[in-house]
């Protein structure tokens, strides 16, 4: 392996004890390894990692723990280092300090296996708030950081918990080589001015707008199970990070010619869809009823159109609607527009547009589209139901190549 | 019936039928009102469809949730004729601000005055509050707790600050006060949260050579903090009664959004009890009515709000109805939970 590094993570942490709220695995010699991405144990550990997941009891209870489950498994992978190529000499970038979103529980592993993969140490602020799932994923890491082959992964790794305390984050900023940053526009600027060594890089996964495209005129082809299906897929995306992810859809840009009938539909089929899967609490209601109210106060060319309970509620976007980035829905509450055609989409895409999902379209359709208009916004176009899946691309970037340098020789 | 007429019953008279009929009238009224004299209203009545004219029931109203009052600034009078702007602190941290013009001001104190002096009488009580003198008070942080004690030191007279500035029970002047005062009715009143640090928990009897005994305790707000102690009211006046031998405890239960209409604690049966210028409705998930026994969102109605669309709020709160006119006071009976919980609110919009 090259250019060890003993770091005594005494500097980082250790004069902190009180102030690290917690810390996953007590490395007296916490060293900083780099390696060529995909290193054979770092492949193996994301394997294991999967295989002791599989035998979670209530991973069943968790799709964001299934999908974990496949993303880590061996095949999985294998993916991703395809997707990489080979001709290049790479190498990590030393240590990656990645400061994840309080609110999605899952997040903090991903980036950590992207740090990991690209073949870096890394340090992970974890999340704040107690999920289920971080809990089972934290106990996971741990049973596998006590296995004597990866105590080399335990040595230069490390997961800490701590109180927004500039103090901390400008120790670890000081020593990095990368941050990885997440999180809404504001924390951002406020990590950004935290200074990191001249080389050292930042990543930024700020503050993201999604949307979905319906192809009205492939849709009225299907059959009623087939809406069904669809409706079935939109659920997931919609619901299943209360909206509040960055790629939750917010808007429904219907394509085609107008059919109040078939979009009718499709709502009542979601609503349906809701009523069985969802479980709201008291405050989700709320928070939903509030930001509708809110939503007809300040938007006069948006309509409410229709509750559902307060299963879903819909709202309809007139024609002099161009600015979408900011009309957002939580906890399934969705607009809708009409275009005519896929060239019309291009008035609404702003740099804030992260994901577009899609029904209808060929992928052919769409490349076509992106390359005809030099977009600034959209980062990915995805069928619906996988909008909150995870790659290697994200946001536009590359991460495991962002993560690591290049080296050539001549 | 106006409103005047209102303000002319007793606290608790109005209930059952007649007062179902009255509130639909004055609940549309006050809805067309606000439709007629705040923009905002008018665009969440127009927004929403609704014709408030033809709704039958008053639970078919439209409620505003109370979040609105921190976004917004909510009025159905002219600006200059505000002459009171109240301020809460919310659990978001964001403020809410109520406007009040001269009459909803004044119509607000005379209930309050109806509602306190069922428990008081009529005329102004020596009064010890548990808490430090509010000008000592951080303004910023603690405007919740100034504004209660502000409101309700116009029910009591020789005003006596139980805590010193330091924050530490002042056992001298208590003392004084008790020899003062305390061989006949006094009024005790502060945050359930401070009665519970001082009265209970650090209150040291040995200190105090007279009796609190004929004081009567007013207590309410701050219960976030208790729902952390987990201590149910029925515990908080035991513990009070074997500490301190105050008997007379009364819970009440307010939103700055409805100050003036509040809810008492029954002395007999503990639950809250409307008042003949309130209502409440409990709301399940679809919010539809929920039924006696069963716990949901409350709603609150007030018919006091005309300077701003208060008269009818979703809360964050959780409570359940036990019965109606059951006990010594009449109306509806109701339990509170504490505040919905904070969901474990999911997404990639802030990092902590």
């Amino acid at each position: 392996m090259a250019g060890q590094k003993k770091l005594r993570l005494e500097v980082v942490a250790m004069q902190d004890k009180k102030k690290i709220l917690f810390k996953l695995s007590s490395n007296k010699n916490f060293t900083i390894n780099v390696s060529k991405p995909f290193n054979s144990l770092s492949v193996e550990f994301l394997n294991d990692f999967s295989n002791s997941l599989k035998n979670y009891k209530k991973i069943s209870l968790y799709p964001d723990l299934i999908y974990l489950m496949f993303w880590t498994s061996k095949k999985k992978v294998k993916n991703l280092i395809q997707n990489l190529g080979s001709n290049e000499m790479r190498l990590g970038r030393g240590l990656i300090f990645h400061i994840c979103p309080s609110n999605v529980p899952t997040n903090f592993i991903y980036s950590f296996f992207f740090g990991l993969l690209s073949g870096n140490s890394n340090i992970v602020k974890i999340p704040s708030k107690n999920f289920p799932e971080k809990e089972a994923i934290l106990s996971l890491i741990k049973f596998l950081f006590k296995k004597k082959k990866y105590s080399s992964i335990k040595n230069s790794n490390c997961f800490i918990k701590y109180n927004n305390d500039n103090e901390i984050t400008e120790k670890i900023s000081a020593i990095c080589d990368a941050r990885v940053i997440w999180g809404g526009d504001e924390t951002i600027n406020k990590i950004r001015k935290i200074w990191i060594p001249e080389r050292a890089i930042d990543i930024t996964f700020s503050d993201r707008y999604s949307l979905s495209i319906i192809n009205l005129n492939q849709l009225k082809k299907e059959k009623k199970s087939n809406v069904q299906l669809l409706a079935k897929r939109f659920y997931y995306d919609g619901y299943a990070m209360n909206q509040l992810a960055c790629n939750s859809p917010h808007f429904i840009i219907w394509v085609g010619k107008k059919n109040i009938n078939l979009q009718n539909k499709f709502w009542n089929l979601l609503n349906i869809v809701v009523d069985k899967k969802f479980i709201f609490d008291d405050i989700h209601v709320v928070d939903k009823y509030s930001n509708l109210i809110e939503n007809i106060i300040l938007n006069k060319n948006i309509n409410f159109k229709k509750k559902f309970k307060n299963n879903l509620y819909v709202l309809e976007a007139n024609k002099n609607v161009e600015q979408i980035e900011n009309i957002r829905g939580v906890n399934g509450t969705f607009f809708e527009k009409n275009i005519k055609n896929l060239s019309e989409l291009k008035k609404l895409i702003t740099k804030k547009c992260q994901t577009v999902t899609y029904y209808g379209f060929e992928k052919n359709e769409l490349k076509f589209f992106l390359s005809n208009n030099n977009l600034m916004g959209i980062d990915r176009f995805v069928p619906i139901g996988r909008a909150l899946d995870i790659n290697a691309i994200w946001d536009g970037y590359d991460v495991v190549r962002s993560l690591s340098r290049i080296i050539t020789v001549e | 019936m106006n409103i005047d007429d209102i303000l002319k019953l007793k606290a608790f008279d109005l209930v059952g039928k007649l007062k179902n009929k009255i509130f639909l009238k004055k609940i549309r009224a006050l809805s067309l009102h606000h439709y007629q004299n705040c923009n905002e209203y008018k665009k969440i009545i127009n927004g929403l469809k609704i014709n408030l004219k033809k709704i039958n029931k008053i639970e078919d109203y439209p409620m505003i949730p109370t979040r609105l009052f921190k976004k917004f600034n909510l009025m159905s009078v002219s600006k200059n004729k505000i002459v009171k702007k109240l301020i809460s602190s919310g659990t978001s941290g964001k403020l809410s601000a109520i406007y009040l013009d001269q009459k909803n001001a004044s119509n607000q104190t005379k209930v309050l005055k109806k509602i306190i002096s069922t428990i008081l009488g009529e005329s102004r009580l020596p009064m010890l509050i548990i808490d430090q003198n509010p000008k000592l008070l951080d303004r910023s942080i603690f405007n919740a707790r100034a504004a209660a004690i502000y409101g309700f030191s116009i029910f009591g007279k020789n005003h006596h600050f139980l805590l010193s500035e330091k924050d530490k029970i002042d056992y001298k002047g208590l003392n004084n006060f008790l020899k003062n005062f305390g061989n006949d009715k006094f009024f005790i009143f502060g945050f359930t949260s401070l009665i519970y640090k001082n009265l209970i928990l650090n209150f040291n009897r040995g200190l105090v050579n007279l009796n609190l005994k004929n004081g009567i305790l007013l207590h309410g707000g701050g219960w976030k903090k208790m729902e952390n102690i987990g201590v149910s009211n029925s515990d908080f006046k035991k513990k009070l009664l074997n500490k301190t031998g105050i008997k007379n405890v009364y819970n009440y239960y307010g939103l700055v959004e409805q100050t003036g209409s509040i809810f008492i604690d029954c002395k007999k049966c503990g639950n809250f009890v409307t008042s003949s210028f309130s209502d409440v409705f409990i709301r399940n998930k679809k919010f539809e009515l929920e039924k006696t026994g069963k716990k949901g969102l409350v709603q609150l109605i007030s018919l006091l709000p005309t300077s701003y669309p208060g008269h009818n709020i979703l809360t964050e709160d959780i409570g359940e109805i036990v019965g109606h006119d059951k006990c010594v006071l009449k109306g509806k009976h109701f339990k509170l939970y504490g505040r919905a919980k904070e969901a474990e609110v999911r997404g990639c919009s802030d990092a902590r």
